[in-house]
């Protein structure tokens, strides 16, 4: 391992800027690449997606419900959403 | 399924933690065992396959003695590390990493494709179906008088032994798991293990007292037959067994304890593998889970005597599948892994998997399609609604969907971090201020409880904001008993208006952290220490410097 060992005040701080990021993360969602597949709204816990039939795409709907899990993330095949 | 991110992002654990976890686990033998490897085993330009290269040490040292080495590993952010930690080494040509599960290499790798296996530490954090599958695999890679070498901790043979290793161990992980949230299972009967996937296996070095050994294998000139397992007589070759939902004082008194203290290690297990529940055939559906002991009960006393089906337990370190997700434990190649050493595809006729839809944060399914052929289906987030969405053909309608936080859970879940908390606080606080024991267990209860009944209707989403009207509310509890009841002398007022004010804070803040659907709680905890010790010092300072004590 290069750089300076942790130690439990940089471990603190490490933990504390995390969760601060955590709190602030927002979806970007470019519909664009969107194909489809609403895997985002099969596995969001909140109901932030919502698929819109007629065009075969999904919705991005209330964003203060998110918690940012990541699993809509993870699971778009065409790499759609970003939290940051 | 509930579960504090506080303890979600601590059980994040980063390379250096774990580098330094093993050196203190085994003392500093670590170094000392992979130097004898290297020493005993490693000659310039042989094929060697390291299975779990962590952080990159042992593939280093071997590479820098000529070896051309394939180093896998399943962690992506151990892999960054030996990445880096080979390229400053300069040993990039004869080094090869790649992130993959142990279970995969049989799909990666030709036939008798390297001339020694190596492996230390990691057959021990497999589960026991795993375990044999990847040794079988090993046999597979290995060239004709090519060695499998594996380095591991076990618990030593003997009355005395064993109990000086029980002793000495305990504290020594307790130690370990506090400072790096790193933990080992030491292996048993590995011996049978190996030469139930045809290897002939002797102890080629011993360390601490026979706990960290050295096992040396070669291929054994017959193989043995497979075993099956006892007492799955009715149930296909591959099947742990049945699972049945029983209540017994085996699982209250597992229950009460994982009321309080859950979130504290060792967590209770169950052995990953292909279970049956009821009476599944051949097109019963295959639900996945992780391997936390309440999960599995809960998942089948959900679904027992309302379906049939095969419950695929994957190994999620014994931690509930979103929290084992968020953390990395719970991922594509721990399901592949269970897919893969369960032998699936010979106990049923289809190819569909049904997930949690509570593991999506960190499984990815694409990953699962992708390597595996087998269909991911995101089912219930609850294990309550299995039985409906099977019913409605793996539909789910949005209740199922979606995770809220009743009142039983917020209940739940208060009683499981005040657990915790009454070690951290209340345990102290007995020890050291006796008398401020029972106020403040009381107030910290009654706050508490008060706080999961009411905490929907507390404006905001933050917990430091919602302390606000939860702090206001216990103040004017205490100035109506004051009025009301008992006439409270004005220090004694002052003491409690001021520790209630602190643990209506502490209370909320904290609570926060009762489940993932409340964000980021320990961006509160610089707040919560500075409005502490403002607190703590008016609780002190102002009846000094206002002259109400002497």
């Amino acid at each position: 391992m290069t750089g300076t060992p942790p130690t439990l005040w940089s471990s603190l701080r490490e933990h504390l800027d995390l969760a601060r990021e955590l709190r602030y993360l927002e979806i970007r969602f470019d519909a664009e690449k969107c194909k489809g597949t609403w895997q985002c709204y099969e596995v969001c816990p909140v109901g932030c997606w919502t698929p819109s039939k007629p065009l075969r795409v999904v919705e991005f709907h209330n964003p203060e419900l998110c918690i940012a899990c990541g699993a809509c993330v993870l699971q778009c095949p065409e790499s759609a959403i970003e939290l940051s | 399924m509930i579960m504090a991110t506080v303890f979600m992002k601590w059980l994040e654990k980063n390379p250096a933690d774990y580098d330094r976890g093993i050196r203190l686990l085994t003392l500093g033998r670590i170094r000392q065992i992979q130097q004898w490897i290297v020493d005993t085993y490693v000659r310039k330009g042989i094929r060697i396959l390291e299975i779990g290269c962590g952080t990159g040490t042992l593939a280093v040292m071997m590479a820098e003695k000529g070896a051309v080495i394939t180093a896998i590993d399943a962690s992506p952010s151990m892999l960054g590390v030996a990445e880096r930690k080979i390229a400053a080494n300069n040993l990039g040509t004869l080094i090869t990493l790649k992130r993959m599960d142990a279970a995969q290499i049989g799909d990666v790798y030709e036939q008798e494709s390297f001339d020694l296996i190596v492996s230390s530490l990691v057959f021990s954090e497999l589960p026991e179906d795993e375990k044999k599958y990847v040794l079988s695999l090993c046999r597979k890679l290995l060239a004709p008088g090519g060695k499998l070498v594996i380095a591991d901790e076990r618990i030593p043979g003997g009355f005395s032994p064993r109990l000086l290793y029980y002793l000495f161990r305990f504290p020594l992980a307790l130690l370990t798991w506090l400072l790096t949230r790193t933990t080992t299972t030491p292996l048993r009967g590995f011996n049978s293990a190996l030469e139930g996937a045809g290897f002939q296996v002797h102890p080629a070095a011993s360390y601490l007292g026979n706990s960290l050994v050295v096992y040396e294998s070669q291929a054994a000139l017959e193989s043995a037959q497979p075993t099956t397992p006892e007492g799955t007589a009715a149930l296909p070759a591959g099947v742990v067994g049945r699972l049945r939902h029983r209540v017994t004082l085996r699982t209250l008194l597992l229950d009460l304890w994982l009321l309080f203290f859950r979130i504290m290690p060792p967590y209770p297990k169950v052995r990953p593998g292909l279970y049956a529940v009821g009476e599944p055939d051949r097109s019963s559906p295959v639900l996945v889970t992780g391997n936390f002991d309440l999960t599995v009960r809960r998942l089948v006393k959900a679904i027992d005597g309302a379906v049939n089906a095969w419950l695929l337990v994957a190994d999620s370190a014994g931690i509930n599948v979103w929290c084992a997700a968020g953390g990395g434990y719970f991922t594509a190649e721990k399901v592949i892994a269970a897919v893969k050493s369960s032998h699936l595809e010979r106990v049923v006729n289809h190819h569909a998997l049904i997930l949690p839809q509570l593991c999506a944060n960190g499984v990815d399914g694409w990953r699962i399609r992708r390597e595996t052929g087998w269909g991911v289906h995101w089912g219930p987030a609850k294990a309550r609604d299995i039985p409906a969405y099977l019913q409605a053909r793996r539909q789910k309608t949005d209740a199922m969907r979606w995770v809220r936080f009743p009142l039983a859970d917020r209940l739940e879940m208060v009683t499981v971090t005040l657990g915790f908390y009454s070690l951290l606080i209340l345990l102290p606080v007995l020890i050291f201020w006796r008398g401020l024991f029972w106020p403040i267990t009381f107030s910290l209860l009654g706050l508490s409880y008060f706080y999961a009944v009411v905490h929907p209707w507390l404006p905001g989403r933050d917990g430091l904001y919602k302390s606000i009207p939860l702090a206001f509310i216990a103040l004017a509890g205490l100035l109506l008993y004051t009025v009301l009841w008992n006439q409270l002398p004005g220090l004694s007022l002052f003491h409690w208006a001021v520790g209630l004010t602190g643990l209506s804070v502490f209370t909320a803040a904290e609570l926060q952290g009762m489940s993932p659907l409340m964000r980021g709680e320990q961006a509160n905890w610089s707040y919560e220490a500075v409005i502490g010790l403002a607190l703590a010092a008016v609780y002190w300072l102002i009846p000094h410097i206002t002259g109400w004590v002497s």
